[in-house]
């Protein structure tokens, strides 16, 4: 089987999409066969050599094109390398009018979507109608962006839409000895990882800081720590300092994996009480470090997420939020069933799951 | 109907728990003044107290069962436990008594949680599992009857019919949520799963709850809509529908009638309640006690309707004229009855109190006919807008936020509810949302202090439970989109939550026929244009009970059940409104803008504004039911 990846990122930010279709290249190359070939094209990485490309390619990957922000270069190697491929799976609803052109110049095409979250969950265009009608398999990451497709196109195929949730980088899983996660601190440290984006408000960094004062209330040497950066940090910060719980948050930037790793592996809990997750991969990588999780009952997270490996809260609700944050500081849950449940998002079964749907 | 609570904890002493669970049953001891009861086992302690209704000198309760694996505590009605009964007793179910509660002992004993899907009727209960040490609690599918619950700070659970019963266990703060105020303005109500109190819930309409040893709670769904389509099941021809319909409508309000006590009706004059009576007494109710209330105001009172009907069908009617002067000096009362701030109910508090005092401990309503009928005028605009949505989104950006701003900058609220649609609807599940919003968007920001205002910002102008009701419609036409979405919001959050408050004030167990689970289930999947004609809202209804309801009636524009609120505020409940907005009774609540609401209510009193009184009501009820003693 011949197959064509076109993405907007793999390598420049590390997005969620970004982070989640490096592994789709990698499943791709090892459901391929013997035979197979995988070509990737993607619209924004830098051209020329990626020293990370060779942990998700194997010896079937094919043309890599990284066009360097040009559309197009990214249309004219798309459609040259869709001449010669069985299957085109695209990595961002965008960029789905190129692949419904693609299987114009290649009748036995057959072209799929994955589709995250927030950017399938609106009203589309004519064309992008007709280019998801088209689609052979739409792979979406819940069972709730599933239905947010259906809700917005009501023409489309349910039997096509397959639900193939997210899974976690086994190069980002702890160590096997690393895999006691003690917190070496007897202060309750809560992570939460994402981008500080004032475009991305839903995420609900805010919602965390403004819980700070309600948890100090019972920790009083609690931590928030926050890794990214963005542009909504100054509003944080200042949120943080009118609330007085600026000693009680971390901002951590952007952190190198060994740095986040070790963020991961101290933590007493993680939170992300976002309320537009697709999926949200961040909890899954808490998991395998087992971690338990707070999300916002909202968007995908119902699916990840359950009493039993953390707990799931009123999106804005502050004392809920707050509540969630102290139970699971005062009834920590069993990291052993923490990592049993990341455990079923792993790898091989996302790679089992990606053969069976695009069969 | 009845009132219970509980509380879950392994961390709280027995004692502590019973005194918190005695304390929340004497403060809802209104909802079933004829017993009560308590069940201690392990970390549970469960409580009730009884309205008697089915086999009135037993069914005791918590009700345990024979091996006492199981203890129940139940409120409201399962029409169909006669049938369940027999069934049961051929499984090997020893029955004690006659009363429905054993009946759903039995089903949740035998089945588990799938018992909810046999149940046709009212219902909020919760049943303790010694084995599993697992409590498990469910609202019916249209949530008739009401279930609140709290995480207690010392780990745990407790749950109670109403958030007064809850605040009086002295285990909960009482401390309104800035968040909830904004979405009570929003809404007429604060919808589920949030209430009006920081850390208390209140579960949806047909979701179940379950509470393991550990404290973990789980709460989901039950019950979905039945699929918008199902072959096999819909009648051929409107003759044959308007037939088929009759049939379901005679079965709800006979299984509606079953009780060992005292029936009565709300008798408004409306086409709903009218087709009620009507079909009480095709069903065999002689002398059947109807009650409606009377205004002095020309231009409110359905009056003559209604004696028409109680003439026609021979009922025992009582009227009671309710006058501005009466409803002031009740207010105090009134409000102390609130658990829970809300924008209407008042003509249900004295239609019930009225029923109770002619006789009756259970009265049958015509609520729910508008929401399944299409008799609002939703069903016919929100469709017409929806076609124009494409096109709009074509519309430039720029020109757009300029025409959502031009219209927002009027003085009309219709234009500014347009406006409120242009700028956040996507499609038809949005615009149905949207459409019971009782502020216009930027009004209700502007009203909110900085704090709750940036809350409202971050929760949006759309209803909470948007997702989770769009994907439970997918596949379905305008009609059941908009019906369900009255169903689920409207109705839910505020007709049937006044209903049951201000009825089980008095005693009073109301019902209501057209919010059947079964009726719906039959009518759902029926083709819309036999439901509803945009040309003669409720045709279906009107057709279905020609024979029963005057053609005087049938024909009748919709009129409504309102109150001269208008008149009123500006009259007799002035004094009332002065105090409210008073700079001292605003200090109170200090998630608003004071002088943004002592200008909406002058603007009001002025008449400068030519605003719905509702929004000013709304607004004032709030401010009241924030100033009001603790309710403990």
């Amino acid at each position: 089987m011949n197959y064509l990846l076109t993405s907007p990122e793999l390598f420049l930010h590390e997005g969620g999409i970004a982070r989640i279709m490096r592994l789709y290249l990698r499943a791709l190359g090892e459901n391929a066969g013997p035979g197979g070939r995988v070509d990737s094209v993607v619209l924004n990485d830098r051209p020329g050599s990626e020293p990370r490309l060779a942990r998700y390619a194997n010896e079937r990957l094919g043309e890599h094109v990284a066009c360097g922000g040009s559309k197009p270069q990214f249309i004219r190697a798309a459609l040259r390398l869709a001449r010669r491929a069985d299957c085109l799976v695209c990595a961002h609803l965008h960029q789905l009018v190129i692949a419904w052109l693609a299987r114009g110049l290649n009748r036995r095409l057959r072209y799929c979507l994955v589709a995250h979250g927030i950017e399938v969950w609106r009203p589309y265009s004519l064309l992008e109608r007709r280019a998801l009608r088209g689609a052979d398999r739409i792979l979406c990451v819940s069972e709730f962006t599933r239905h947010q497709l259906l809700r917005f196109c009501p023409g489309l195929a349910p039997e096509r839409l397959v639900v193939v949730p997210n899974t976690f980088d086994p190069h980002f899983a702890p160590e096997l000895n690393n895999q006691v996660s003690q917190a070496p601190f007897a202060l309750p440290r809560i992570l939460s990882v994402g981008r500080l984006s004032s475009a991305d408000t839903y995420k609900g960094y805010d919602t965390l800081v403004e819980a700070m004062p309600l948890v100090r209330k019972v920790y009083p040497t609690a931590r928030l720590r926050l890794v990214g950066k963005g542009d909504d940090l100054p509003r944080l910060t200042a949120l943080a300092d009118r609330l007085g719980v600026a000693g009680s948050v971390d901002f951590l930037g952007p952190l190198s994996d060994e740095a986040l790793r070790a963020e991961y592996a101290v933590c007493d809990l993680f939170a992300l009480p976002s309320r537009k997750e697709g999926f949200g991969l961040v909890y899954l990588e808490a998991m395998t470090y087992g971690k338990p999780c707070i999300g916002a009952r909202a968007g995908g997270v119902p699916e990840v997420l359950d009493d039993a490996v953390g707990r799931l809260v009123e999106y804005g609700n502050i004392a809920d939020l707050a509540d969630a944050i102290c139970e699971l500081v005062r009834h920590p849950r069993n990291s052993g069933v923490v990592r049993e449940h990341a455990a079923k998002f792993a790898f091989p079964v996302f790679q089992r799951r990606l053969a069976a749907a695009l069969a | 109907m009845c009132g219970i609570a509980g509380i879950l904890s392994p961390m709280l002493p027995a004692e502590s728990r019973h005194e918190a669970v005695r304390r929340m049953v004497t403060r809802q001891r209104h909802r079933g003044p004829d017993d009560e009861g308590f069940f201690e086992n392990g970390p549970v302690t469960l409580g009730m107290c009884r309205l008697a209704i089915f086999d009135p000198a037993h069914g005791h309760q918590p009700m345990v069962s024979p091996d006492g694996r199981f203890s129940l505590v139940f409120n409201g009605a399962i029409y169909n436990h006669r049938e369940l009964r027999g069934d049961f007793e051929e499984r090997g179910w020893k029955f004690q008594t006659h009363c429905d509660t054993e009946v759903l002992l039995a089903a949740y004993a035998l089945e588990g949680a799938r018992c909810l899907s046999l149940l046709r009727g009212m219902f909020a209960f919760a049943v303790w599992d010694r084995n599993e040490q697992v409590l498990f609690a469910a609202r019916d599918a249209l949530g008739i009857k009401p279930l609140y619950y709290a995480r207690l700070p010392e780990g745990g659970l407790a749950f109670a019919s109403e958030l007064n019963a809850l605040l009086a266990s002295g285990r909960i703060a009482r401390e309104i949520d800035p968040a909830s105020a904004g979405e009570f303005l929003a809404w007429f109500s604060v919808p589920a799963p949030r209430t009006i109190y920081r850390g208390v819930s209140n579960l949806p309409p047909g979701h179940s709850l379950t509470v393991d040893a550990l404290g973990c709670v789980r709460t989901g769904p039950w019950w979905h809509f039945p699929a918008p389509q199902a072959d096999g099941r819909i009648a051929a021809n409107y003759h044959e529908f308007v037939h088929g319909l009759r049939d379901q409508l005679d079965d709800t309000v006979r299984a509606h009638r079953l009780a060992d006590v005292p029936v009565g009706a709300f008798l408004s004059g409306g086409m709903d309640s009218t087709a009620i009576v009507g079909l009480m007494t095709r069903a065999g109710a002689t002398r059947l006690k109807t009650f409606s209330l009377i205004f002095g105001e020309s231009g409110y009172s359905e009056q003559s309707s209604a004696r028409l009907a109680a003439q026609t069908f021979g009922t025992e009617h009582h009227e009671e004229v309710l006058t501005g002067a009466r409803v002031a000096a009740d207010l105090p009362r009134i409000l102390a009855g609130f658990d829970r701030p809300t924008g209407d109910g008042i003509n249900t508090y004295y239609v019930s109190q009225l029923a109770k005092q002619g006789g009756v401990t259970v009265a049958l309503s015509g609520l729910g006919g508008d929401e399944l009928f299409g008799g609002y005028p939703s069903f016919r605009d929100l469709p017409r807008l929806d076609r124009l949505l494409p096109v709009w989104r074509r519309v430039p950006a720029k020109l757009r936020t300029a025409v959502v701003a031009r219209l927002r900058a009027t003085a009309s609220v219709r234009a500014r509810k347009l406006a409120d649609f242009l700028a956040h609807a996507r499609d038809l599940h949005e615009l149905a949302s949207l459409q019971r919003r009782v502020l216009p968007e930027a009004q209700r920001l502007a009203l909110l202090a900085p704090e709750a205002r940036a809350q409202a910002e971050r929760l949006g102008p759309n209803h909470p439970l948007l997702e989770d009701y769009a994907f439970e419609l997918l596949g379905a036409d305008p009609f059941q989109v908009i019906s369900a979405w009255e169903l689920r919001t409207y109705m839910a959050d505020v007709l049937l939550r006044d209903s049951d408050a201000f009825s089980m004030v008095h005693s009073l167990e109301l019902r209501v026929p057209f919010v059947d689970r079964v009726l719906l289930e039959w009518l759902w999947p029926q083709r819309s244009w036999f439901k509803y004609d945009p040309a003669h809202p409720k045709r279906a209804l009107a057709d279905a009970t020609a024979d029963l309801v005057p053609a005087a009636i049938r024909h009748r524009p919709k009129q409504g059940f309102v109150l001269p609120f208008a008149r009123w505020m500006r009259a007799e409940l002035k004094p009332f409104l002065d105090q409210t907005f008073s700079p001292a009774s605003l200090a109170a609540c200090p998630w608003l803008d004071a002088t943004e609401a002592i200008r909406l209510w002058q603007d009001y009193a002025t008449q400068r504004d030519s605003r719905h009184w509702s929004r000013v009501w709304t607004l004032a009820v709030l401010v009241a039911f924030a100033n009001r003693p603790s309710p403990a």
